[in-house]
């Protein structure tokens, strides 16, 4: 029996603050012992339509957000419409004066004290901040001392429209509408699933990060742009998603770690430069950050349509590595073990992940000591070096130029064209088939590498068997709160981690993913010859809630 | 000091004006080196075509990279290691084809490199096909009826992108070229060298730049005299059309210096939390 979820929605309009809003909330509920999850639910513009924010409260850890919301705040008419049908029973939903009318929908002079108080601009995303507090019986000394944090400007004003709000509440509802019981020790710090990628990335010693800005992942690029001075790792806004592959592949030639990240269709524009690290042997982290496609898709919407793309990046034989993180400590450890086998296996290793996963967030601890980090082996090279020497194990031992690095001697070359054991282009028929037959002995190297990571999740137990991968997991686990089943998530997809899921083979199973077509289910059948009694598809853009994902399991589970 | 030379066949057709460059670019490299360069900073990148295959005559470290992309990947080198001295090789479809969105952000970056363009003309290495430098009316393959392109004019283009060193030379006029190419080298910032380059296949201007070329006596000191130059056909003139220092784009991002340690990070990390 799981402890109460109290669940908020803030909706308005974009550029009004309803995402940080919802941060702002969270964070005091962690500095209450709270456990939170947060998702943003945003239309691609930066001014007007509707974007609305989803948090989960608890003590004991969230996953997900659950559709009906136990308190709604919302900024516009639109909002009031469009969210009339989310409330829970008892649930509270405020809005503006003007927006009023709705059946249980309770107006509050929002507008009114916001031009009040303020002179120029305002913040009435602050009114939401306020109602959470009021009724959750946090000291207005807490929520000041919190707003005085996250806004250094118009202090004086935000705290007194902020105050003016929590002062009505605290005279309608003197009594708690939450009680925020604390956890015993929840980790204090929030973080997305895009910032614990960049930050496991870090931790596994990257250097540089390629990057376009491209919904879902553009926080990466953005997040790891801050940490220049303070962290020393480099990330570069490129021309393009072409100038970024090929600049990554540069940095790894000239000895420092290095990653891309994108979305679908930023990969598709890197799709030779993938190619060319398989070819030339390149080192590379790339985080693939799906949405719905093709081609330019929903832009901030969430999606996994991208499986067997994930699976084939680049044109031509090569061995890729391909994982998906379950949940946000993943992530973070994810990213430390991909690049560590990067490097390794001086191959790409791909990070498939999700909206869902890189812009959601909760407060999770750094895993920093579960990383692990794979000592780069320094191994005999031949006199004089030859970048691509021929080995029994297929890996080449590196070397990187400059006087630092090398021999004065030594000629260190990447060849984009197949080549010689020196790096030379050739066409000869032998020493094509001598240079392919090493590049494939990789494939065997990487299974076994792969085998010191955690390569499958399970969770709960039940006779129902449920695969997913990545963060359909977290939906899934949530669920698991109110109905039993057992979880399986292979987080490793390339190479398959056949020894940890033989047990399934010929099972029945129900898959769930956010796909119109079963992908990954008939991944699942190609690879394990599973029965799948039912395929739970949501491909309309939008992460499962809670209820509504309870209901299709059970409704899968007895048909 | 190694021989520059590799071992490789040379498949450059007899005549090709790759040869003069080849041999610009080695006696540059020996005197980089005389001057004290270790070989083993000296790094290169090459694209795809007749220019590309320098790589392999080359003996340098350095990457053969995709078409169009050189630039990007020896972008990626120098910020990685901003001691290397990185010459990246390119042809007509490579640099301002393919690739023409790296050659002018390299440009617009100031970034520390330098780009040799062999300007044939055409593309060789694919049968001789247009190329955004073929002049109006040039038959080839993909343009049977003529080419009805005008031709990009590279050195405003790369002076109009923002490079701080942009000169033009000649194959054939090695000596030239050789003290134009290593000039390139040492300065600080993007540095472009047109060079000017017959195509004895499907391109041979030998006897049009033999003629007409002309090596300037000084640098141009008004930017549209250096136009008006640079468009002249009569005389072509060569020689180093703009120098100037402009802050340098690896030390405008901090780039440099020794990566973190595992343990330096993880204590960073652990801070954070």
């Amino acid at each position: 029996m799981s402890s109460k979820i109290y669940s908020v929605l803030i909706g308005g309009k974009a550029g009004e603050g309803v995402k940080k809003a919802a941060q702002i909330i969270a964070n005091m509920a962690a500095k209450h012992g709270q456990y939170t999850f947060q998702s943003d639910d945003y239309q691609s513009l930066i001014k007007g339509g509707h974007n609305f924010s989803l948090l989960s409260i608890g003590n004991e850890r969230i996953y997900n957000t659950y559709e009906k919301a136990d308190l709604i705040i919302s900024f516009d008419l639109r909002s009031v419409q469009r969210h009339l049908e989310d409330m829970a029973e008892h649930a509270l939903h405020f809005c503006n004066e003007g927006d009023s009318g709705y059946p249980h929908v309770i107006p509050l002079p929002l507008v009114a004290l916001m031009k009040e108080h303020y002179e120029g601009a305002s913040n009435m995303m602050l009114s939401a901040v306020a109602i959470f507090a009021a009724l959750s019986g946090i000291t207005q000394a807490c929520m000041q001392e919190t707003i005085k944090t996250e806004f250094k400007r118009s202090q004086q004003e935000n705290l007194a429209y902020a105050c003016a709000i929590y002062a009505i509440i605290k005279e309608r509802y003197p009594q708690p509408q939450l009680i925020l019981t604390p956890a015993a020790n929840p980790p204090a710090k929030i973080h997305s699933g895009n910032e614990m990628i960049a930050l496991g990335a870090y931790a596994s010693g990257l250097d540089f990060y390629y990057g376009y800005p491209m919904t879902p992942a553009s926080s990466i690029l953005h997040y790891l742009a801050k940490m220049r001075d303070s962290h020393k790792v480099y990330a570069i806004h490129a021309e393009s998603e072409l100038a970024a592959v090929n600049m990554a592949i540069g940095s790894a030639f000239a000895g420092r770690r290095s990653a891309v990240g994108s979305s679908g269709g930023g990969f598709a524009l890197m799709q030779e430069g993938i190619s060319l690290a398989g070819m030339v042997e390149a080192p590379l982290l790339c985080i693939l950050s799906s949405r719905p496609g093709p081609a330019t898709g929903v832009s901030t919407y969430t999606g996994q349509e991208d499986l067997h793309f994930a699976l084939n990046q680049g044109h031509g034989e090569f061995a890729r590595i391909v994982a998906s993180p379950d949940c946000f400590e993943r992530a973070f450890t994810l990213a430390a073990e991909l690049l560590d086998l990067a490097w390794q296996c001086q191959s790409p290793a791909i990070l498939l992940t999700e909206k869902f996963l890189s812009g959601s967030m909760l407060n999770v601890d750094l895993p920093v000591e579960d990383i692990h980090p794979f000592p780069q082996e320094e191994t005999e090279s031949t006199t004089p070096y030859q970048r691509y020497s021929i080995t029994e194990s297929g890996i080449s031992p590196l070397r990187y130029p400059g006087a630092d690095n090398c021999d004065e001697d030594d000629v260190i070359k990447w060849n984009s064209n197949e080549h010689l054991e020196s790096g030379v282009r050739t066409d000869e028929a032998s020493a094509i088939v001598a240079m392919r037959d090493k590049r494939n002995r990789k494939y065997e190297l990487i299974a076994g590498a792969t085998k010191r990571y955690q390569r499958v999740a399970k969770y709960g137990q039940g006779e129902t068997i449920v695969f997913a991968y990545g963060s359909t997991a977290l939906e899934l686990r949530e669920a698991q709160k109110h109905l039993p089943f057992l979880l399986v998530v292979p987080i490793y997809l390339e190479p398959f981690p056949f020894e940890e899921l033989e047990e399934y083979k010929n099972v029945e199973v129900i898959v769930v993913e956010h796909a119109s077509q079963p992908s990954f289910a008939s991944f699942l059948i190609q690879k394990l010859n599973v029965k799948v009694k039912a395929n739970i598809l949501r491909y309309d853009g939008r992460h499962f809630h809670t209820e509504e994902l309870i209901q299709k399991l059970r409704e899968a589970i007895d048909a | 000091m190694r021989k520059l030379i590799s071992s490789k066949e040379n498949t450059w057709c007899i005549g090709c004006g790759n040869f003069g460059l080849f041999a610009a670019v080695r006696k540059a490299i020996q005197a980089l080196h005389e001057a004290g360069t270790p070989m083993a900073d000296i790094v290169m990148s090459a694209g795809i075509g007749c220019h590309g295959k320098i790589f392999d005559y080359l003996e340098l470290c350095g990457i053969y990279g995709l078409h169009g992309r050189a630039l990007a990947t020896a972008s990626g080198i120098q910020l990685a290691n901003p001691k290397l001295k990185v010459i990246v090789f390119g042809g007509d479809g490579d640099s301002l084809g393919e690739g023409l969105e790296h050659t002018l952000f390299a440009a617009k970056r100031n970034i520390d490199l330098t780009l040799i363009l062999h300007n044939n003309g055409n593309y060789g290495l694919t049968t001789g096909q247009t190329s955004p430098l073929s002049t109006p009316g040039f038959r080839g393959p993909t343009t049977p009826m003529g080419n009805v392109e005008r031709p990009f004019t590279p050195i405003t283009l790369m002076m109009e992108a923002g490079a701080s060193f942009v000169a033009r030379s000649y194959s054939a006029k090695i000596e030239h070229l050789s003290q134009i190419i290593l000039q390139a080298i040492k300065h600080p910032g993007f540095s472009f060298v047109e060079v000017l380059q017959p195509c004895v296949s499907y391109n041979n201007t030998y006897q049009l730049y033999n003629e007409h070329c002309q090596i300037m006596d000084a640098i141009p000191q008004e930017e549209e005299e250096a136009r008006k130059l640079a468009k002249s056909k009569e005389p072509i003139y060569l020689g180093i059309y703009r120098q100037e220092s402009l802050p340098v784009y690896h030390k405008q991002i901090k780039v440099g210096g020794e990566s973190l340690t595992l343990d330096q990070r993880k204590a960073l990390l652990r801070s954070r939390s």
